[in-house]
């Protein structure tokens, strides 16, 4: 009795790992080139970019919001930094794109907390507006037009290493996402600031009468989100190697679906960014086997909206 | 002195409203109403409109959809109110339009589609079309596609938008043109946004899949063919595939001039443009005109890109 509950608890809280497992194996069964190292690599490149608005969103959300102005931050800092190649040097304009990511995220928690957003629903609204501000911005620059790094006539070649370099077969993205996850981890675990994120997520009532300055830590969860998504934007810009001001559409319904997934309850309080990476691989992986599988774009949408109300639903079972 | 005063208030406003219906009279306003100008080829598009209409006496506005047909609708809505003598539209879906149009139509608005088709049943609720058609595009390249490979070739596609009106028409004119006996496909797949990140996800894939059995590739737009170009390059397949791209923006034209694309079917919002703001005027002063003008496509290829005017787009 007491193995069938440990077997039961240890299911319940490796749901993720254990679909990423049976995924992997019913792939690799049915299409043995699932396993080739050329696809494994390209699963890790293409889930780098996403891992990154997902790391910053788990703050967010963990933190009892919610931010769809991610995708609107992606499409303005790639067109910030593509076009700020030829004027200051690739260094500089990586280092301004992330600037700017920063400074878009401080700028929403800053028009949260002076509208006095406090429920999700208000949130949610703001930074729908807000990303629709930064997008229309992105093409009011480029003129809706995308821009290519190709046509630098300064280097740029630290962005093509970004996109498509690789150290001892490990792709360069994924090493930079490895840093700033360890970095992330322990700000979360182990910084005080970190910790104050979930008690504000959990009661804030509780964690403003802990002392906590509600408003602050806000902003810098939400300046957090941005630098994040600057991250994951100058990567999938590299990547691609263009830059435009819809780049990055329906990132931020994927990385919300990553956070649920990887077990961060939408609730606010609880999660934890290891599991974030655990749930984009899960999605990442999910969308690379069902084109593997030859299954149509329309049942991707449709396992998609499946596994985000599992893992929902899951969530709430959890919490009840 | 207030009789005085009380005459010229009168006469003063008399004189404005009566500018101001000389001047109404005089304005021609005509609506072009478009899927979303997040989409670089619209925005130029609409740049063009900017640029021409004047030269024909028309005044334009801009109406945005965003990619909602209801919008397209309330578009309509506006201009039949607010007396547009002509709507140049590119719709997101055409068929949800048939009622606007014909209340448009019964309205006195002429109705003129661009770069886009109503179904063949519904052909009587437009006045004309003005533009290429997508199926023209899929055929186009699916015969240059036999041209370039009389013996035969392996083909993967990577298609725009799933479910997308361009989308489909450019898969349907390229599959209803190939000849199954000398292309093979080997694989087609849509991408969930026209976006360049989604098809190189797709084509890493095909990849994994088919490696070097790939001969060619036929995406749906140039922006989309520089994610399947880089996915190939960092496999390095790249060489000795025939990318082929739709859309003719200046990623198109570079991608042909470096030669790592090797067709680009271009459309011209220049000419589609003029040929638009030629036949309203011709409807406007009772002439004939042609109720469909298509705008030929720029058949771009490294050995005749140098030929084509580089795109401002």
């Amino acid at each position: 009795m007491r193995n069938e509950n440990k077997l039961l608890r240890f299911i319940n809280q490796n749901l993720v790992l254990l679909g990423i497992i049976v995924l992997v194996t019913v792939t690799a069964v049915i299409q043995p080139k699932f396993l080739m190292t050329r696809n494994l690599t390209n699963i890790l490149r293409q889930m780098t970019s996403l891992a990154f608005v997902a790391l910053g969103m788990t703050f967010v959300i963990i933190g009892g919001f919610i931010d769809l102005s991610v995708v609107g931050m992606v499409s303005l800092v790639s067109v910030i930094t593509a076009s700020l190649i030829n004027p200051i040097g690739q260094v500089g304009a990586l280092l301004c794109g992330l600037l700017a990511g920063a400074l878009l995220g401080y700028l929403n928690g800053t028009i949260l907390t002076k509208f006095g957003a406090t429920i999700q629903a208000e949130v949610l609204f703001i930074t729908y507006g807000m990303s629709s501000v930064f997008i229309a911005v992105g093409l009011l620059v480029t003129n809706a037009e995308t821009l290519r790094i190709a046509r630098s006539t300064r280097p740029y070649d630290m962005f093509t290493a970004i996109g498509s370099g690789s150290f001892l077969g490990i792709p360069i993205s994924i090493l930079i996402f490895a840093v700033i996850l360890a970095i992330m981890y322990f700000f979360q675990t182990r910084t005080l600031a970190g910790r104050s994120i979930s008690l504000m997520g959990g009661n804030k009532t509780a964690a403003y009468l802990c002392g906590f300055n509600i408003n602050r830590t806000m902003q810098m969860v939400y300046t957090i989100n941005g630098l994040m998504s600057a991250f994951g934007s100058i990567v999938l810009m590299s990547r691609v190697t263009t830059a435009t001001a819809t780049l990055g559409t329906g990132y931020e319904a994927n990385a919300i679906l990553c956070v649920v997934v990887g077990g961060t309850t939408l609730a606010g309080g609880k999660g934890n960014v290891l599991r974030t990476l655990l749930g984009v691989f899960l999605i990442t992986l999910l969308s690379n086997c069902m084109n593997l599988l030859g299954l149509s774009t329309y049942m991707q949408t449709v396992m998609n909206g499946a596994v985000l109300v599992t893992a929902i639903w899951l969530d709430n079972r959890k919490r009840l | 002195m207030k009789k005085i005063l009380s005459l010229f208030l009168v006469l003063v406003l008399a004189m404005s409203v009566s500018s101001a219906a000389f001047a109404e009279k005089k304005e021609v306003k005509i609506a072009f109403i478009t899927q979303s100008l997040e989409n670089a080829s619209q925005a130029f598009a609409w740049s063009q409109f900017q640029e021409y209409a004047p030269q024909y006496g028309f005044t334009p506005y801009l109406f945005e959809e965003g990619y909602d047909p209801q919008k397209g609708v309330a578009a309509i809505g506006t201009c039949i109110a607010e007396g547009f003598a002509a709507i140049s539209i590119n719709p997101t879906d055409p068929s949800a339009m048939i009622p606007s149009f014909m209340e448009a139509q019964k309205a006195g608005v002429i109705v003129g589609m661009y770069s886009s088709e109503v179904p063949e049943e519904f052909k009587q609720y437009r006045d004309f079309m003005c533009g290429t058609n997508d199926i023209i595009c899929g055929e186009v390249a699916a015969q240059t596609l036999m041209e370039a490979f009389p013996e035969g070739v392996k083909v993967v596609e990577v298609g725009g938008q799933s479910g997308h009106d361009a989308q489909i028409k450019r898969h349907n004119g390229f599959f209803d043109t190939i000849d199954p006996a000398k292309v093979t496909v080997l694989d087609s797949k849509n991408c969930p946004r026209w976006s360049s990140d989604d098809a190189m996800n797709i084509m890493n894939d095909f990849i994994t899949l088919y490696g070097d059995e790939i001969q060619a590739v036929y995406c749906h737009w140039d922006i989309g063919a520089t994610g399947c170009i880089e996915a190939l390059k960092a496999a390095n397949l790249l060489e000795g595939v025939y990318v082929i791209g739709v859309d003719g923006c200046m990623i198109g034209y570079d991608q042909v001039i470096e030669g790592t694309q090797q067709l680009c079917i271009g459309q011209n919002f220049t000419r589609m443009t003029t040929d638009t703001l030629d036949t309203i005027q011709k409807i406007l002063n009772k002439e004939p005109y042609d109720e469909v003008t298509f705008t030929a496509l720029d058949v771009v290829t490294p050995a005749n890109v140098s030929t084509f005017p580089y795109p401002k787009w």
